[in-house]
């Protein structure tokens, strides 16, 4: 574990948060994303983060 | 009182802040001229509706050059009139009131919004840009049927607005050799003079006449067809003057004059 | 540590634990009933019929706005009076008498509204048994006179808890005559007399005009009067369920994070702000109502204006408190001192996340209060959206993280599985946003709050996305806080029956950095600042009053009742008239 389960899953909730918003946000900007373009990106990023998060520590000594 | 000093800055921040907010609101209603819901209008007891000019006949009513009236009650569920036609480009003053509880008054999408508090008359003057459809919904809940009030706003073009009303005095049966005679009384409530076609058509027959009718006012216009020209038996009618038409079918022959039914 | 609250305290902690569970009942009565909102507004899911909708959305209203959140507060006052002057009250039969009467209230109401959902509800006082009225009983909708009698009982239950907490002060400065008022206790008093001042307006509006009239006593009052009455005392409810989680972020928050809270006398200057702002603001919430001039919507819009001071007084003290509890803890730099805070701390990052909640939902009440702009979301689904951020959130979510800290203390028990705990304020938080993003943005477009069928005719011009879309995402959001809800209570249930007497709780809470020697003495003067607010009261409302009854006649212009519970189709005053006449 490279972030403990706790730090992991308050950023998991505040990626599903920012692609929440960012919709809304990105449309204002006249850039349309569906909703299932937006779950896709946000389950994608989620997944890396969850695997990054759970690798074991000592193939990268510098902790985060 | 020992106060931090960045505590300081973020009160005097917190204050600008404040003080902007109240600026902006203030620009908006006396730079832009957004009034709020007033107490300008005289309350109005719900048993006394039906007695009160405005809202005894719930309707949209020229007042001025560009300017209407739409005088509207809310009850449970339904608004009348409905649906409330007004033109483009005007300015138009909704008045509503409630004849039993509290209801809103809502055209969705819109900044036309109030509530209708029974015994109180709600007013404020709006202006549509584009012609178009809008819902009316009650916003605020009424009762057990609060989801199923609703009403339809029409926006018009302005040229293509009237407000005329129409009422035809026909026959119901002319004897052969005789005149069918159709008398249209074209009211117009515009304030301006009314210049359209009144469109007759009768069996086979179509009559079109030019009217002018004065704003305020109304004409009587009639039309008559010889009987002998439609023959033996039962004839649809249909008046026509801008949006609106009316119906009816003349007889004929009284003896064997085709089917009753 | 320090003696467990429970030990020192027994009898009071029974009775807090009585609150709790009064207040925690209430939570998940509410939480389910709002479920079956979400599925219904959304058309996923309709078990009750449309009508029956409005029973739920009552009770939904009723059970967390006033039980769940009253009955957490006379709890957690109890805990802070007791607690911070270091002794039980005088008398304690006044103690469980105010909860006496709070629970008999609570209990009346709830079965008018409950019986609701009866086929044929039977015949009580003139009236059918029923109040599909929502919590605003906006008059002439008209509920069973015990529905207000309820009220009523519980209302006063409050006011003699607030005489009980007062008591206990004045006994304790006899005995300490040079002390200031410790900050909880102060945080107390201050919320108390806000709450006596506000709450005579719903108290008029109730016994004066809208029982007798549902009693048939009084054959019409004035629903202009009534609701300005009823708003008179409602801004300040609103503050009434916040400022407990006000009083949590204050106390408990900075000892969570590690550290003291950053200034006590800036605490005490936002309590005071509540006490003279929160009331005459609440023409607010009638910016669009008819009978009442423009000049006095402006002023009460100036006024709520200056009720971000205390909010934003706030911000900066929690985040400071936080800050330098965090670097106590060996946190360092601009922004890294955040990952020092204890996150995996449930009662820490529940409280956490409501404050960022709080935060953006208080820039959406600027939006509300913006008179002109008002227009545009008065009465769409945006306000329940506003709702559900502040008292849905902000307070629920740090009541139920303040329940992680606070029950192990009044229970002797273990906390069983903060894991579940941090999961369970995880899950409330996305909850809250997936709902109320698409309230937000719903009420934008004109979908209209309070309706059990939102969708018409015509269809709404939605700016992103789609309708489909915005209902899949709310009832996605409702389903997720009722399943958080549920984890939280059953966390607390099993806590409450959990054998393991290892608290694991510090209840001790440390002094302020900049502590009372700091903060001038006539902040405690509390006599001051209770004249300043009736002056303020006197200002806003007498004459917006005035011209109301001036207007419409204290009884109002021949306005009939409305009884909701009548089928559409036989809607008989004169039935009602008759019958009530019988029973006077």
């Amino acid at each position: 574990m490279r972030i403990s389960p706790p730090r992991l899953l308050l950023i998991v909730a505040f990626v599903l948060v920012v692609f929440l918003e960012a919709r809304t946000v990105l449309a204002f900007f006249g850039v349309a994303v569906s909703p299932l373009e937006s779950a896709i990106a946000a389950v994608a990023v989620i997944a890396v983060l969850v695997y990054w998060g759970t690798r074991p520590v000592d193939e990268e000594p510098t902790e985060e | 009182m020992n106060i931090h000093t960045y505590e300081r800055l973020w009160i005097v921040g917190a204050m600008v802040l404040i003080v902007g907010f109240i600026a902006t609101i203030t620009y908006g209603s006396v730079g832009l001229g957004i009034t709020m819901i007033d107490d300008e209008e005289e309350t109005l007891a719900p048993d006394e509706i039906g007695e009160d000019e405005r809202f005894a006949d719930p309707r949209v009513e020229q007042v001025g050059e560009d300017e209407y009236a739409a005088y509207v009650v809310a009850q449970t569920f339904v608004f009348q009139p409905d649906p409330i036609e007004i033109p483009a480009d005007s300015e138009v003053t909704f008045y509503v009131t409630s004849r039993d509880v509290i209801h809103s008054f809502t055209v969705v999408g819109t900044n036309t919004n109030t509530m209708v508090i029974p015994g109180e008359v709600a007013t404020m003057t709006v202006e549509f840009d584009e012609p178009g459809e809008y819902g009316v919904i009650c916003n605020e809940y009424c009762g057990a049927g609060h989801h199923d009030m609703e009403g339809e706003l029409t926006v018009v073009e302005a040229e293509e607005f009237d407000l005329t009303d129409l009422a035809v005095d026909a026959p119901d049966e002319v004897e052969p050799g005789e005149e069918v005679e159709l008398t249209a009384t074209v009211e117009n409530g515009l304030l301006e003079e009314v210049e359209t076609t009144l469109t007759v058509e009768i069996g086979e027959e179509t009559i079109e006449e030019e009217v002018v009718v004065e704003g305020g006012t109304s004409e009587e216009i009639t039309t008559s067809v010889d009987a002998d020209d439609l023959g033996e038996g039962d004839h649809d009618w249909t008046v026509e003057v801008d949006d609106e038409s009316d119906g009816g079918t003349v007889t004929v022959g009284t003896d064997d004059g085709g089917d009753e039914s | 540590m320090s003696e467990l609250f429970v030990e020192k305290y027994p009898e009071q902690a029974r009775l807090i634990r009585l609150a709790f569970t009064a207040s925690f009942i209430a939570l998940g009565v509410g939480a389910v009933f709002g479920l079956l909102q979400a599925l219904h507004r959304t058309d996923i899911l309709r078990i009750v019929e449309s009508p029956t909708y409005y029973t739920l959305l009552t009770g939904h209203g009723v059970f967390l706005v006033v039980t769940f959140t009253i009955f957490f507060l006379v709890g957690l006052y109890q805990w802070a009076v007791t607690d911070s002057l270091d002794r039980g009250p005088v008398d304690p039969r006044v103690t469980w008498t105010w909860y006496g009467l709070m629970s008999a209230g609570t209990i009346i109401t709830a079965v008018t509204i409950l019986a609701g959902f009866l086929g044929d509800p039977p015949e009580v006082l003139g009236s059918e048994l029923s109040a599909d009225v929502l919590f605003t009983f906006y008059a002439p909708l008209q509920a069973n006179p015990l529905f207000y009698v309820g009220l009523v009982v519980f209302v006063v239950g409050t006011w003699l808890a607030g005489a009980d907490w007062f008591r206990t002060w004045l006994a304790w400065s006899r005995d300490n005559p040079d002390e200031r008022i410790p900050l909880p206790t102060f945080m107390v008093l201050t919320t108390m007399i806000m709450w006596y001042i506000s709450s005579i307006g719903v108290a008029i509006a109730i016994l004066a005009f809208i029982l007798p009239w549902s009693l048939a006593l009084t054959e019409s009052l004035n629903p202009t009067l009534t609701r300005t009455l009823f708003w008179y005392f409602g801004h300040a409810f609103v503050y009434f369920w916040l400022l407990p989680a006000y009083l949590l972020w204050y106390i408990v928050l900075p000892k969570l994070s590690g550290g003291r809270l950053f200034s006590d006398p800036l605490a005490r200057v936002v309590f005071i702000l509540f006490v003279l702002l929160s009331t005459p603001v609440g023409i607010h919430h009638q910016y669009l109502d008819p009978g009442i001039s423009e000049g006095f919507k402006f002023i009460a819009m100036t006024n709520t204006m200056f009720l971000l001071l205390p909010s934003l007084l706030t911000a900066f003290t929690v985040v400071a408190s936080m800050e330098h509890g965090a670097r106590q803890r060996g946190g360092e730099g601009t922004f890294n001192w955040l990952r020092a805070l204890p996150w995996r701390d449930p009662a820490f990052t529940g409280m956490a996340l409501a404050g960022i909640v709080f935060a953006f939902g208080g820039f959406t009440g600027i939006v509300n209060a913006g008179m002109n702009i008002n227009y545009l979301v008065h009465n769409s689904v945006w306000i329940p959206g506003h709702i559900h951020t502040q008292v849905g959130t902000a307070v629920a979510l740090t009541l139920m993280a303040g329940s992680y800290w606070l029950v192990p203390q009044l229970t002797g028990n273990r906390l069983v599985n903060r894991q579940a705990g941090l999961v369970q304020v995880v899950l409330w938080f996305l909850g809250i946003v997936f709902m109320t993003n698409s309230m937000y943005r719903a009420g934008l477009f004109g979908v209209p709050r309070r309706t059990a069928e939102p969708e018409y005719s015509f269809e709404y011009d939605i700016g992103v996305g789609s309708m489909a879309e915005l209902n899949v995402q709310l009832a996605l959001g409702g389903t997720l806080l009722f399943v958080s809800a549920m984890l939280f209570l059953g966390i607390m249930l099993l806590t409450a029956f959990n054998d393991d007497t290892e608290p694991l709780v510090d209840g001790t809470i440390p002094p302020a950095l900049s502590g009372p020697e700091d903060s001038p003495p006539v902040l405690d003067n509390l006599r001051l600042w209770i004249a300043i607010a009736l002056v303020l009261v006197v200002i806003a409302y007498i004459i917006p009053l005035a011209s109301i009854v001036d207007r419409g006649g204290l009884f109002g212009p021949d306005i009939g009742p409305f009884p909701v519970f009548v089928q559409i189709t036989d809607a008989i005053p004169t039935v009602f008239y008759s019958l009530g006449a019988l029973i006077a």
